[in-house]
């Protein structure tokens, strides 16, 4: 039989064994080894498997396989979506509002209005006549090949999505900042959350929100591109010079004087390179959201993929490259403008 | 001179480390800061200060790093809490101050300077100098006049809007006292302010301080490593060594006669003639028949008596104060005070 055998006879397991036996469906190696007709040889030590969960329920029927876990899992998740998704329902349908409107203002405001528009909120931030005619031109060359739409899709996705994204990630990183046992707490979560790949987002999200959605795909963009604006703004109000904090103090500031009249307004630079990485990685993600239903050049480059329409691919990565590179430089440049007015 | 306590230190002690109050009880009965760390891993900062400092004058403390001089300064407003002791500002104990109370303590009975100048790097100068007020609800345009005043005064007329980083060291430090003086505190907490600036521009900062003293005769405390600093502003001397008052009174007192040989060490290479005055080597007026060389101040160094006797040790001169003998110095116990420390105390050795 089975090498574990011994191990569950000289526990005085064997009854327990028996009783749980023929309960699963036969396994694809069980089947083989059947049609084989051999029953296992004595192994050699070379041989031995790893007491494995799989491993150990050929010795004993009782004992769970490994599939028994996923399966555990996805049972235990499908238990508690309803209820989950009762309480996640309403609090997350302002951002399917801001979504829908935010594509619906984009769409149907016509071009002549939204190019100029774009172009005078680069010109604002930034200040230069050199980058303003850069973006002029992209955004042009874009609509000159079709792909105006598409483009803005993204683009009002991603304004939505960065700018929750800085709503809720500038308190939160003040408040990690303030606390090191909240630093503590929140820095494994931030590391989970950039480490797991962007698609193992989407399964659970599938599960607990319908695909027609919008806030699906806002959601997965949220979770994947808060983590920078937290984590710097973190950094950065730690970073600020404890000198300058001591004479805040010395001078008998509030602890709310403080954080706006020195904290935040020194830790800006890298509250904004956040920011940046914030929008850069959202643009990563509404590619990837388009698996699940998210519009945009995504959309494109998904059909290149699944139709093999090479230059369909092609094309939209091309757009995408052109809007990751107008944002970058747009908000690196308006970090380079706080960042003289900061030297020390 | 019978001027009003303004701020008083009674038995303060401060320990570092994570129980402090127990550390106390050993650095009570006798234990040394060495022996503190060794056995109980916590650093003495400061033993058993008893400190007076009073109203319109200069108290400067002095010390190398390490002596807790900073550590000091800071119980002032109590930027750190002490582990034993009181501090009495104006006869009241702010060790039993709210939080509140602290605070208006801080924002309108004291200001400080610092070594790092510490001002707001994306405020211009004007904001910077205006910042007490501006802590306390005022508008720009409330202190821009008083702000504006203050910044000429100490020589920045003309660089209101510009930022820190535009100015050189010298000029932030006066942004930095620039800003203790629009507080309108009567209190100046003074934590290095100079050591960060070359020698001249240092020089020039003192002799700014000592004009600014002159007029508004401010309560203020500094701190310094620098003796010839100390020496040139202090009214009242603080000599600070691993945590301890070694010697504390009028600097020219402590200079001739150094209770320490800590002290001796230090002033043993500093320029005596400069930093004497004829105060504190003149003789009683006799009205003796002795010469007179010429009229001299009380206040003048014995480097300009030097230069006026052109190095004739017979001569006496007459010490005038509001055109009224006062004293006599004669030269020879010029001489005398001239003579460094360290044989004088060898000399007094073999006396004995």
């Amino acid at each position: 039989m089975a090498t574990y055998d011994s191990l569950f006879s000289s526990l005085g397991l064997e009854q327990w064994c028996s009783e749980g036996k023929s309960s699963g469906p036969m396994s694809m190696a069980d089947l083989l080894n059947k049609n084989k007709g051999e029953s296992a040889e004595p192994a050699s030590i070379w041989e031995l498997p790893f007491p494995s969960m799989d491993a150990l329920n050929e010795s004993c029927a009782a004992f769970p396989q490994s599939r028994e876990l996923t399966k555990g899992l996805e049972q235990g998740f499908l238990a508690i979506k309803d209820s989950l998704s009762l309480v996640l329902d309403p609090l997350t349908q302002p951002l399917s509002w801001f979504l829908d409107g935010a594509l619906y203002a984009m769409l149907n405001t016509p071009w002549w209005i939204v190019i100029p528009l774009l172009l005078a909120v680069v010109f604002v931030v930034t200040k230069s006549w050199k980058l303003m005619l850069f973006v002029g031109g992209s955004i042009v060359l874009l609509a000159f090949i079709d792909h105006y739409d598409y483009a803005m899709q993204t683009l009002a996705i991603i304004f939505v999505c960065a700018f929750l994204c800085v709503l809720l990630g500038v308190p939160i990183g003040i408040a990690m900042a303030r606390s090191n046992s909240l630093q503590r707490m929140i820095i494994p979560v931030l590391d989970m959350l950039q480490t797991l790949p962007p698609f193992v987002y989407l399964i659970p999200l599938i599960f607990l929100f319908s695909v027609t959605e919008s806030k699906l795909y806002g959601i997965a963009i949220i979770l994947y591109a808060i983590v920078p604006v937290i984590r710097l703004t973190n950094l950065g109000i730690r970073l600020v010079d404890k000198d300058v904090i001591e004479a805040a103090d010395a001078f008998g500031m509030t602890p709310r004087q403080k954080l706006y009249k020195v904290q935040i307004p020194l830790a800006l630079p890298n509250i904004m390179a956040g920011v940046n990485q914030t929008i850069m990685m959202s643009l990563a993600m509404v590619v990837i959201a388009s698996l699940v239903s998210a519009p945009g050049l995504g959309v494109l480059v998904l059909r290149g993929i699944r139709n093999l329409e090479l230059g369909v691919g092609l094309v939209s990565g091309l757009g995408i490259v052109i809007l990751a590179v107008i944002l970058d430089r747009v908000t690196k440049a308006s970090l380079a403008r706080i960042n003289v007015s900061q030297k020390q | 001179m019978a001027k009003d306590i303004k701020i008083s230190i009674r038995n303060l002690y401060k320990i570092f480390g994570p129980t402090p109050d127990v550390a106390l009880e050993y650095v009570r009965k006798g234990m040394g800061k060495a022996d503190l760390l060794e056995q109980q891993r916590h650093v003495l900062g400061l033993r058993d200060i008893n400190v007076d400092m009073h109203d319109g004058e200069i108290t400067v403390i002095m010390g190398l790093s390490g002596s807790g001089k900073s550590t000091l300064i800071r119980h002032l407003n109590r930027l750190i809490d002490p582990t034993a002791g009181e501090i009495r500002v104006d006869g009241e104990d702010i060790m039993s101050y709210t939080e509140e109370q602290l605070r208006k303590l801080r924002r309108e009975r004291m200001s400080m300077v610092f070594q790092k100048f510490a001002l707001l790097p994306h405020k211009t100068v004007l904001e910077n100098a205006g910042m007490a007020k501006d802590i306390r609800g005022y508008t720009t345009s409330d202190f821009e006049a008083d702000a504006r005043k203050w910044l000429a005064r100490v020589g920045l007329e003309g660089n209101e809007y510009q930022y820190p980083h535009q100015l050189s060291g010298g000029m932030q430090q006066r942004v930095g006292i620039a800003r203790a003086l629009v507080s309108d505190a009567p209190i100046m907490l003074m934590d290095e302010a100079f050591s960060a600036l070359d020698p001249l521009i240092r020089s020039d900062m003192q002799d700014l301080l000592l004009e600014l003293q002159e007029e508004l005769k401010k309560t203020i405390v500094f701190i310094t490593h620098d003796l010839d600093e100390a020496l040139k502003l202090a009214d009242h001397l603080v000599i600070l060594k691993d945590g301890e008052v070694v010697q504390q009174g009028d600097p020219q007192e402590i200079l001739l006669n150094p209770g320490d040989p800590y002290i001796v060490d230090f002033i043993s290479d500093i320029n005596r003639a400069r930093v004497l005055r004829v105060r504190s080597v003149m003789s009683p007026p006799d009205d003796g028949d002795s010469e007179f060389a010429g009229d001299i101040s009380e206040k003048d160094n014995l480097e300009s008596v030097l230069l006026k006797s052109e190095g004739d040790m017979s001569l006496n001169f007459r010490v005038v104060r509001d055109d009224q003998h006062v004293g006599t110095l004669h030269m020879k116990d010029l001489a005398r005070a001239l003579v460094p420390t360290a044989a004088s105390a060898d000399r007094s050795k073999t006396a004995a």
